[in-house]
């Protein structure tokens, strides 16, 4: 019997051809106006990286000003110091733990003609490659002795690896950056975290870093850094060794914590170290320490925008006006089948037989639309892509959730519009339309 | 067969009531072939609705083989005109958009056969309508009378014991109406009840018994070998 | 005229009249709050940088060379830079208004650590500044070439004098900004810093921030290793000069690197990109919403039509002109849209509250309502007239034919 109410529900479709192309069209462009927005929101607030994301935790201590509200009023501070930074590191407290901070070197490739040029770059640690799950095309990362020794190595991306070394496996061939030689221990594969999560207070859509560096080794070296740094209060005096030791932060530290019990250790460790430094005259705040795993942290630090929430809220209220005009051509199109129905009444079809066989044309309609509207959506996102630029390009794909998701609310926004309709035509009396023609 | 007591049909509006039958009562027997005739707004049409489960009635009682079917759910009267009454309408109502041989698989379907079943019942009434070599034409491309024999096959394919006519060659010239109501009659010779509405007193007198409607009521009722009148009830 | 039949006609078959109603009132709800978003991306949009856009570039120049010395390079590029032809003015800076990355410091009027200090920009200058950016100053002096001092990175230090924005005065003495020049407020908690100048208006590197305006010019050359240059030429110039500019640094000294060169104009489309598209995504939503409204009237006036056709044929054979069938149908969409946008007047007010209270969006300005309501109205009169018309061509003979 499905099949039968499919092909006449095709047939109805064919009859009028523009009262269905009208509606498709309404479904279709309702799907792509909110699908596209849709995508963007879902791309934004996604899990950067689900098999693990509430394992990792975003460490906040609150070392801040104790007499002034920062911008989100006493909350602890979005980064660490170099101080906190290093004990927490020294410490080794958590199954696996990380400070890093973003910076930028120049690089020269080798040959005269080829001129420098500036690549990102993130200071970090051993830990880094493991915690965050990073797939290696060559080599793998450093280890805890090229932490501690602050040997010159260097982990690449695969687009650096590609544009210096032409793609091909560069392990233990080394680069010449800022005047010194990293020898190459990793070429990383295809690497893409939307957000990028694990450093969200300098862009949490940037793209990943382009190499790797071993934090204490920038460091030492005093390479530039390029993120965000805050102070509430002046350095004890000039230089770099000053600012080491300043309030200012500039780090984000992030801990792997595998249980619940490993987390409440290591919460009551953060706490313990705190009262520790309040009696050296540190953390004038009261103790607010904090752990946040990867999406509570994506949720504080507001990472969707707020732009691309306005355009859902709006691009869903499209979507209802779509639906209305729907819900008003297929009631338009259910009566005018009145003489059909009647007669299939006449026929023994039920009402139930009717209803199904008329939630099937609505939901055939649908799907038209959805597939229309999965180009549109697909335009959409062109379209956002192109006003927008670099900034979205991580956030205008669909995957295969998307898709069905859009064909999912296509059809349910088609069931929803053909059900009152629907219910019209059902009540439509048997004998009614059989008299005249 | 049928039986019919007392039937009542009132349609209410804000402002008025319309009585479409009064007092309305008929007995048909199995194997019958009656025509109803009466002038145009004497309830005619109601009767036959009424009798095809088509409408609801305001009062009265109806038995369609022995059951009240006052008491039926939508379901079961969809059913109930599904498997034991067929229809042949003045203005055929095939569906357009079908050939002759899915018009004629409509009410199967609703019916549930497989599909095997319902070729061969299709193949054979459009045969007995004369029509099996025309199976994929569409209506529009059908004569009048040949689009009233697909009705006609349409209504016989669900091997129905009661087949209601309402004004089955209208919209005929009397040529084509005259071999529609051979066909008619020779489905009531092979023993189905046919309860036909006209105008026309020749077709009238083709059936065995006539029931004239005058008022919402039966007037009287003719039998063609005896034109007597008979009092009703 | 004959409103009374026609809304008693109407009220017999409301279902699509109300779905068409509906469907204007979530159309004007959208139509509007788009707009006002609109409007406000366009006044953030037009406020001036107070610099000299059209004749203003900027590039960035990094320092890697192991022997790479950056005050000696400074110099002689400022001196090259000056010296070309068609430049104006250029100087060396930390950051340009509207590019989204410098510096902030709080200032504040008394010293001590407990108290609140006003956030304000800083962009370290020379003698040249107010002449690079083009700024106006409203009172005191210029930096001279004697006090430009040399600064690192991790330098704790402030020089003597500032020169602020008119804006940055309001927020320190809002009391009496006229008496801010010459006054001395405190820097890094308790270090004095006198003002000796102010401005008429520049704006921070953070367009979206609530301090724009509060900037503080500070006499210093950096050496933090990668520096900017900003170069002001002639009108007309800049584009000409631009090329020059970049390959005069890159073969001047080959122990940096060059990059990012841009003009102020590109600094501010891509800085207000974000803006810029939200408008031309909201212009596309609205312009695509009406036509969906408009398809709908269309679609369902035809439908109407089509179902009352023998109607209107016996109206046109009782006599009505084709006029009054046409005009019967206008007035049945009048009556409809008029609903509509009565109920949608109200849902733009509970939209617009409930965005306010969820996103920081500003209010509604009062006009743009009831210029939505005429606008639908009209569109809505647009749409139907093409239905109409084919009802006032339907012949007085349908009334005397079955169909």
């Amino acid at each position: 019997m499905f099949s039968y109410y499919l092909k006449l529900g095709w047939l109805s479709i064919r009859r009028n051809p523009l009262l269905s192309i009208l509606m498709i069209s309404a479904i279709a462009v309702g799907i792509g106006a909110s699908m596209s927005t849709i995508t963007v929101n879902y791309l934004m607030s996604s899990d950067p990286i689900p098999q693990k994301s509430d394992q990792l935790f975003y460490v906040q201590l609150d070392s801040w000003d104790p007499n002034n509200q920062g911008d989100d009023g006493f909350e602890p501070p979005d980064q660490v110091t170099y101080i906190d930074a290093m004990a927490l590191m020294k410490a080794g407290k958590a199954y696996r733990q990380v400070a890093s901070n973003r910076s930028g070197l120049v690089l020269e490739p080798e040959g005269d003609d080829e001129r420098p040029f500036s690549v990102d770059a993130r200071n970090t640690w051993s830990d880094f490659f493991p915690m965050f799950d990073l797939q290696f095309l060559y080599g793998s990362g450093w280890d805890d002795a090229a932490d501690q020794n602050m040997d010159r190595v260097v982990v690449l991306s695969k687009e650096i690896n590609e544009k210096v070394f032409g793609g091909e496996n560069s392990v233990g061939r080394s680069v010449r950056m800022d005047g010194m030689d990293f020898k190459v221990v990793g070429v990383l594969d295809d690497f893409l975290a939307v957000p990028k999560f694990y450093d969200v207070t300098n862009g949490a859509f940037n793209d990943p870093e382009e190499i790797y560096i071993p934090f204490n080794l920038a460091v030492e070296y005093r390479l530039d850094r390029n993120g965000n740094t805050s102070c509430w209060k002046p350095s004890d005096g000039d230089g770099f060794e000053a600012f080491l030791n300043s309030e200012c932060i500039w780090i984000q530290f992030w801990a792997e914590l595998r249980t619940e019990q490993e987390k409440q250790e290591y919460m009551a460790f953060l706490d313990a170290y705190v009262e520790q430094q309040k009696q050296l005259g540190r953390f004038p705040r009261p103790l607010n320490n904090r752990l946040s795993d990867v999406m509570e942290w994506m949720e504080i630090q507001e990472v969707v925008e707020e732009d691309a929430q306005v355009m859902l809220g709006l691009s869903i209220l499209f979507l209802v006006v779509c639906l209305l005009n729907t819900i008003g051509l297929l009631l338009a199109k259910f009566l005018g089948k009145s003489g059909d129905i009647s007669l299939r009444r006449a026929l023994g079809a039920s009402r139930s037989s009717l209803f199904i066989q008329h939630m099937i044309e609505s939901a055939m309609i649908g799907l038209g639309g959805g597939i229309f509207g999965l180009g549109l959506a697909w335009l959409g996102l062109r379209g956002i892509e192109m006003l927008f630029g670099d900034f979205v390009e991580n956030m205008v794909s669909m995957d295969w959730v998307m898709v069905l998701t859009a064909m999912a609310l296509a059809v349910a926004s088609a069931l929803l519009a053909g059900l009152y309709p629907t219910w019209r035509a059902c009540s439509i009396a048997p004998a009614s339309q059989l008299k005249v023609q | 067969m049928l039986s019919m007591q007392n039937i009542s049909m009132v349609y209410r509006t804000d402002l008025v009531e319309t009585h479409a039958l009064r007092e309305f009562s008929l007995e048909v027997e199995e194997g019958d072939f009656i025509s109803v005739t009466g002038p145009s707004g004497s309830g005619k049409t109601t009767f036959l609705n009424i009798a095809g489960l088509l409408e609801q009635f305001t009062g009265g009682r109806y038995e369609l083989d022995g059951r009240d079917v006052s008491s039926l759910s939508d379901a079961e009267s969809s059913a109930v005109r599904n498997e034991k009454i067929g229809f042949v309408f003045q203005s055929f109502n095939l569906i357009p958009d079908l050939n002759l041989f899915d018009n004629v698989d409509v009410p199967l379907r609703y019916r549930g056969f497989n599909t095997a079943e319902r070729k061969r019942r299709i193949e054979r009434v459009l045969d007995t309508v004369g029509l099996a070599s025309r199976m994929k034409h569409l209506p529009s491309q059908l004569s009048g009378g040949q689009q009233q024999r697909v009705a006609i096959a349409r209504a016989l394919a669900g091997e129905p014991r009661f087949l209601l006519a309402d004004e089955p060659t209208g919209n005929l010239d009397s040529h084509m109406a005259m071999s529609v109501m051979e066909l008619i009659a020779e489905i009531n010779r092979d023993g189905t009840t046919i309860v036909m509405v006209t105008h026309d007193p020749t077709l009238a007198e083709m059936a065995d018994r006539n029931v004239h409607i005058r008022d919402g009521q039966v007037s009287d009722i003719t039998t063609d070998t005896q034109f007597a009148k008979v009092a009703t009830g | 005229m004959e409103i009374g039949p026609i809304w008693r006609a109407l009220m017999r078959n409301k279902t699509g009249a109300v779905l068409i109603a509906l469907q204007i009132a979530v159309t004007m709800a959208i139509m509007v709050n788009a707009i006002s978003i609109m409007q406000e991306r366009a006044r953030v949009m037009a406020r001036p940088s107070g610099v000299d856009e059209h004749n203003i570039f900027h590039i960035a120049s990094i320092g890697f060379a192991e022997d790479f010395n950056e005050r000696v390079t400074v110099e002689e590029d400022l001196n090259a830079l000056r010296a070309l032809p068609g430049v104006v003015d250029a100087i060396q800076s930390n950051s340009v208004p509207m590019s989204g990355g410098g510096w902030s410091m709080g200032l504040q009027t008394e010293p001590g650590a407990e108290i609140d200090g006003t956030g304000v920009a800083l962009y370290f200058v020379d003698e040249h500044g107010i002449d690079t950016f083009g700024l106006e100053l409203l009172s005191g002096e210029n930096f001279t070439a004697t006090e430009i001092e040399w600064r690192e990175r991790t330098q704790t230090k402030w020089p003597d004098r500032t020169i602020i924005t008119r804006a940055m005065a309001e927020a320190l003495f809002p009391d009496d900004p006229d008496s801010a020049l010459g006054k001395t407020v405190y820097i890094n908690d308790d270090e004095p810093i006198t003002i000796s100048g102010i401005i008429k208006q520049m704006q921070a590197p953070w367009n979206g921030w609530n301090g724009v305006e509060r900037v503080m010019l500070v006499p210093t050359h950096t050496l933090f290793g990668s520096t900017r240059y900003i170069i002001r030429t002639e009108a007309g110039l800049r584009d000409e000069l631009m090329p020059q500019v970049e390959q005069l640094l890159a073969e001047r000294e080959k122990g940096r690197i060059v990059r990012s060169m841009r003009t102020m104009d590109e600094t501010r489309e891509r800085s207000y990109r974000g803006d810029a598209s939200m408008i031309k995504m909201l212009t596309f939503t609205i312009v695509l919403l009406v036509a969906i409204t408009a398809l709908g009237i269309v679609g369902l006036a035809s439908f109407s039509v089509n179902r009352r056709t023998r109607q209107i044929g016996t109206r046109r054979a009782l006599g009505a002109s084709k006029v009054a069938i046409a005009r019967y149908f206008m007035t049945e969409n009048f009556i409809i849209s008029l609903a509509g946008v009565s109920i949608g007047a109200a849902l733009t007010v509970a939209l617009n509250m409930l965005m306010v209270e969820t996103f920081a969006l500003t209010r509604i300005t009062w006009y743009l309502v009831p210029l939505a309501m005429l606008t639908l109205c009209v569109v809505g009169q647009v749409a139907v007239f093409g239905p109409a018309k084919k009802a006032s061509s339907v012949p007085p003979a349908v009334a005397t034919r079955t169909v």
